[in-house]
């Protein structure tokens, strides 16, 4: 018997609605994901207690709670160290992009990003061979 | 003393209460409203409502005639209703005091009573006060309950 | 150079357009908003930290889904006032009259450039204004700049007396969630005793999540035990007594929880099918009446009672979907402020904006189209209407000059005044004007309306400037007509030397429809387009009769003509050609027969109230702009025509 495919809940944190559906858009050419929205870093956390969050797709640039606090606070707990994070960035922000990366977010993209790209990105963290 | 203002229609001067009257216009575009009642000409706009032309000359039972450039809306507002009257010509104001209004006598042919409020007699000059309630009721036709066939 | 789809990723986002501009929208209300209190801590040296992070924030957000629409012009130019405020938030640069100046065009740029590919329209050069931005970056302080940080965490403590510092302690779980307490809801309630610290996540004990507060407050314990009640627990951590501290304010924002973005075509739509059922109860009692006499009292009575209670529920339907397309007239205000300020700026006036009223709510399709005229008037009292301080000053009036702005509802309508202290109009000069333009004669008095009715003829404007007193410029007959046009009214009040005060009523309730114009024997009418299913071009000679029925073919099947000409009990001469539109669905259509089919618009219904204008087969009025009357046809009235009838 095959193994059930699992569905891959994603979780999308911008503070600008209209980039959280683009986002979430863009990821629709996966198969098997779900997602979930999150409006600020606090936000973002809570969904992580609440649900089981298996990738995060996150900007940097937040009310409140930067995006930076967000990875530093994910990476630093046993139960969330694991879950892959992309980051997105702005133009013009070359220093978070590498600070980011130091703090243990997986991947970056910057803004306007390629939907194609995103999907590949995304997909390849989920173990993903799409064709 | 009360305003009134006074408008003629087939030879007759009327009257009514300077504070009923909203406005008095022109006539331009009227849209015919298709089976509305005979006496109504159609809607006109003012002051951005739409609102019903009423064919006095039709309503009291005299014949239609063309309009000309003396015809007149006059636009008349009771506070529920706001209803436009087609009318011969409009432009006076007559400063009316209410002991010169004599009800209308029985007798009168063709209007007595229920389109009438009174009759004045201003210096030998006769203007019929109308009572607009009864006007713009669509269910007196011809100034009277219809109680049977009558000429 | 702004190429709109820079490469293929742009066509994919264009899907977005819409949720763009809505959100851009609200950005510019904020940012509006935000800029008209940074005018006034220009010239302090003390700014609100908060502000300039909302700021730069919006900004970086304006400047991320620009580029992602593939708006560069747009992301250009929201990079430039990011970098802008982010050199000011740390301290780097300060607020100078030209910065700021700078930091106004910069916004009023941006949104010109939204605007332009909104509307399809070449944008504007943005590059004058980014190189000023650029070179307001770069400017450096000069000396210390006083502003006011914020602590760990997201509000500035404002003590209040006898204050008490508590930590709350909020553990999400998935069903207090669903309940709909989570953590932006459990903020807010906070943020209502008092300003917030702080506001973090920690990681408890046995490794879950929750979220720790610090609320300065000074409400009792039994107020904190309603929050208790959701999860949150309290702890007291100090006491402080009393002390004077700056006042600032946290710029409000609204929890995105209890918000839902609703198109304005999917409220027009409920809209439309709520007069449908307007119209179909009320034939509904038409048809209860008709029953009257053949059914047992008790039966029909019980029917008549459901009718009405069936017109209470629709009332009540049509009021709440009225009130979600509500918005508060006070975005109108906020806008105007902006513009009296940077006129004001401008000549050498000063302007004081009074605004009352401003939570009173319109509708939004209303806003958008009395957004222009309402500017005007602004404008013109602003230009022409408020004197300059040395002129003020010469007749004894206070230095500023006095605009004010208020709303309110009366009943049915909503009652919006725009006045000013200023010249006034002298009807005296303006009676003159209008004699000259042959739009007046004779005439000693004329009164307030007669006066607004000259000012607004098409043939009045003024557009010499220097001639202030006899006018208010050009355009008067544009926003009169705007506002006839969605069925209100404007009256005037002024007197010379005091002031004048232009008073304009809107209607709150408002339909629009589609419509197809069409004639029939020379009179126009309007059609519902969402009662047509389709339109055809008809040959009078293939047309047949069936038992006193006219018909045509269509679609391999007969379809009934109805001639709205012989319904109407209108002459009608049968002409070689004309246009039928298909009412109904496969299984009942009709084809209404009229001469020619005019056009498309987008019409606002007018009801029929009064009795003596209603008639069958006619569902309402509407307006084409030129001030006649066009009939709207009640299509379903019109099929049954069809069904009683025999031709």
């Amino acid at each position: 018997m095959p193994d059930e495919i699992k569905t891959n809940n994603i979780l999308v944190v911008d503070d600008s609605p209209t980039m959280r559906r683009m986002v979430i858009t863009s990821l629709g050419s996966l198969r098997q994901v779900k997602s979930t929205q999150a409006g600020s870093g606090l936000e973002a956390i809570e969904r992580l207690a609440i649900e089981p969050i298996d990738l995060m797709v996150l900007d940097l640039n937040m009310p409140d709670m930067h995006g930076m606090e967000v990875i530093d606070f994910v990476r630093s707990h046993q139960a969330y160290r694991d879950i892959p994070i992309v980051v997105l960035t702005t133009k013009g922000e070359e220093t978070s992009r590498t600070q980011a990366l130091a703090a243990g977010a997986n991947r970056y993209l910057t803004k306007p990003f390629d939907p194609r790209q995103l999907a590949d990105v995304v997909g390849s963290l989920l173990g993903r061979v799409d064709g | 003393m009360e305003p009134f203002i006074l408008f003629e229609l087939a030879g007759t001067t009327y009257g009514v209460r300077s504070n009923f009257v909203q406005q008095i216009e022109m006539i331009d575009d009227v849209a015919s409203v298709p089976n509305a009642h005979p006496a109504v000409e159609g809607v006109v706009l003012v002051r951005g409502q739409v609102i019903p032309a009423l064919n006095l000359r039709t309503r009291f039972g005299f014949e239609r005639v063309e309009r000309d450039l003396r015809s007149r809306l006059v636009v008349i507002n009771n506070g529920a209703r706001v209803v436009g009257l087609v009318v011969d010509t409009a432009r006076e104001f007559l400063k009316i005091s209410p002991e010169s209004i004599e009800p209308p006598p029985e007798a009168l042919t063709g209007l007595s009573g229920h389109y009438l409020e009174g009759i004045a007699m201003i210096a030998e000059r006769m203007i019929l006060i109308l009572n607009l309630d009864a006007v713009l009721d669509l269910e007196i036709e011809n100034g009277r309950q219809d109680y049977g066939a009558d000429a | 150079m702004d190429k709109p789809n820079a490469d293929n990723r742009g066509d994919f986002f264009d899907q977005f357009l819409d949720d763009y501009y809505a959100e851009c929208d609200e950005h510019l209300v904020a940012i509006r908003r935000a800029l008209v209190v940074l005018e006034d801590e220009v010239h302090t040296r003390a700014v609100d930290r908060t502000l300039l992070d909302n700021l730069f924030r919006s900004f970086h957000t304006l400047k991320g889904i620009s580029g992602m629409v593939g708006l560069s012009a747009a992301e250009q130019l929201a990079h430039d006032l990011e970098s802008y405020l982010r050199e000011l938030r740390e301290g780097t640069v300060i607020l100078s009259p030209t910065g700021f100046k700078a930091l106004v065009e910069g916004v009023q740029t941006l949104e010109a450039v939204i605007n332009a590919r909104r509307n399809e329209q070449p944008p504007p050069s943005i590059d004058e204004i980014a190189a000023r931005l650029q070179a307001a970056s770069a400017e450096s302080a000069t000396s210390d700049v006083e502003s006011s940080t914020g602590s760990d965490g997201t509000n500035v403590p404002a003590t209040t007396p006898s204050t008490r510092r508590w930590q709350a302690e909020f553990t999400p779980t998935a069903e207090l969630s669903e309940r709909g307490v989570n953590v932006n809801s459990v903020r807010s309630r906070l943020q209502e005793l008092g300003p917030l610290a702080q506001a973090k996540p920690v990681v408890k004990g046995a490794g879950e999540i929750a979220f720790q507060f610090i609320v300065t407050t000074d409400v009792d314990e039994t107020a904190l035990a309603a929050l208790a009640a959701d999860g949150l627990t309290f702890q007291l951590v100090s006491v402080e007594s009393p002390q004077r501290s700056k006042d600032t304010q946290p710029v409000p924002t609204i929890a995105p929880a209890s918000v839902v973005r609703v198109d304005l075509d999917r409220l027009d739509e409920l809209m439309r099918i709520i007069g449908e059922l307007v119209i179909s109860r009320t034939r509904l009692e038409d048809q209860v009446k008709d029953l009257k006499r053949v059914t047992p009292p008790p039966v029909w009575r019980s029917l008549q009672e459901t009718s009405l209670s069936m017109e209470r529920q629709l009332r009540d339907l049509r009021e709440s979907v009225m009130r979600v397309r509500m918005v508060q007239i006070g975005e109108i205000f906020e806008r105007m402020t902006f513009v009296v300020r940077d006129l004001a700026r401008e000549s050498d006036k000063k302007i004081i904006v009074q605004l009352s009223g401003g939570q009173t709510e319109i509708d939004k399709f209303l806003v958008e189209r009395m957004m222009d005229p309402f500017m005007h008037l602004v404008r013109n009292a602003v230009s022409h209407g408020l004197e300059s301080v040395a002129e003020r000053e010469a007749q004894g009036k206070r230095s500023e000059g006095l605009l004010s702005l208020s709303a309110a509802t009366a009943g049915e309508r909503i009652v919006i005044k725009i006045a000013d202290d200023g010249r006034g109009i002298d009807r005296n000069r303006v009676l003159a004007r209008a004699k000259t333009a042959g739009l007046a004669q004779g005439n000693a008095e004329i009164d307030d309306d007669a006066l607004l009715d000259l000012i607004c003829s098409p043939g009045f404007s003024t557009r010499d400037e220097a001639d202030r007193m006899s006018g208010r410029g050009v355009g008067m007959d544009v926003v009169k007509k705007a506002i006839e046009e969605l069925g209100g009214r404007m009256s005037l009040a002024t007197r010379v030397g005091e002031g004048t005060t232009f008073t304009i009523e809107l209607p709150l309730t408002l339909a629009i429809a589609e419509a197809f114009i069409v004639t029939v024997n020379g009179q126009r009418f309007a059609v519902p387009q969402s009662a047509v299913r389709e339109v055809l071009e008809v040959e009078s000679a293939s047309t047949k009769v069936l038992e006193n029925n006219e018909i045509i073919s269509y679609r391999g099947k007969v379809l009934p003509l109805l001639r709205l000409a012989r319904i109407f009990e209108m002459n009608y001469e049968r002409e070689a050609r004309f246009h039928v539109l298909v009412l109904g669905d496969e299984t009942n259509a009709v084809g209404l027969a009229v001469d020619r089919i005019l056009g498309q618009r987008e019409i606002v219904v007018r009801a029929l109230r009064d009795p003596l204008a209603q008639s069958k087969g006619i569902a309402g009025a509407t307006e084409l702009g030129d001030q006649r009357v066009v009939l709207i046809l009640d299509t379903t009235a019109l099929r049954q025509f069809a069904v009683t009838t025999h031709h």
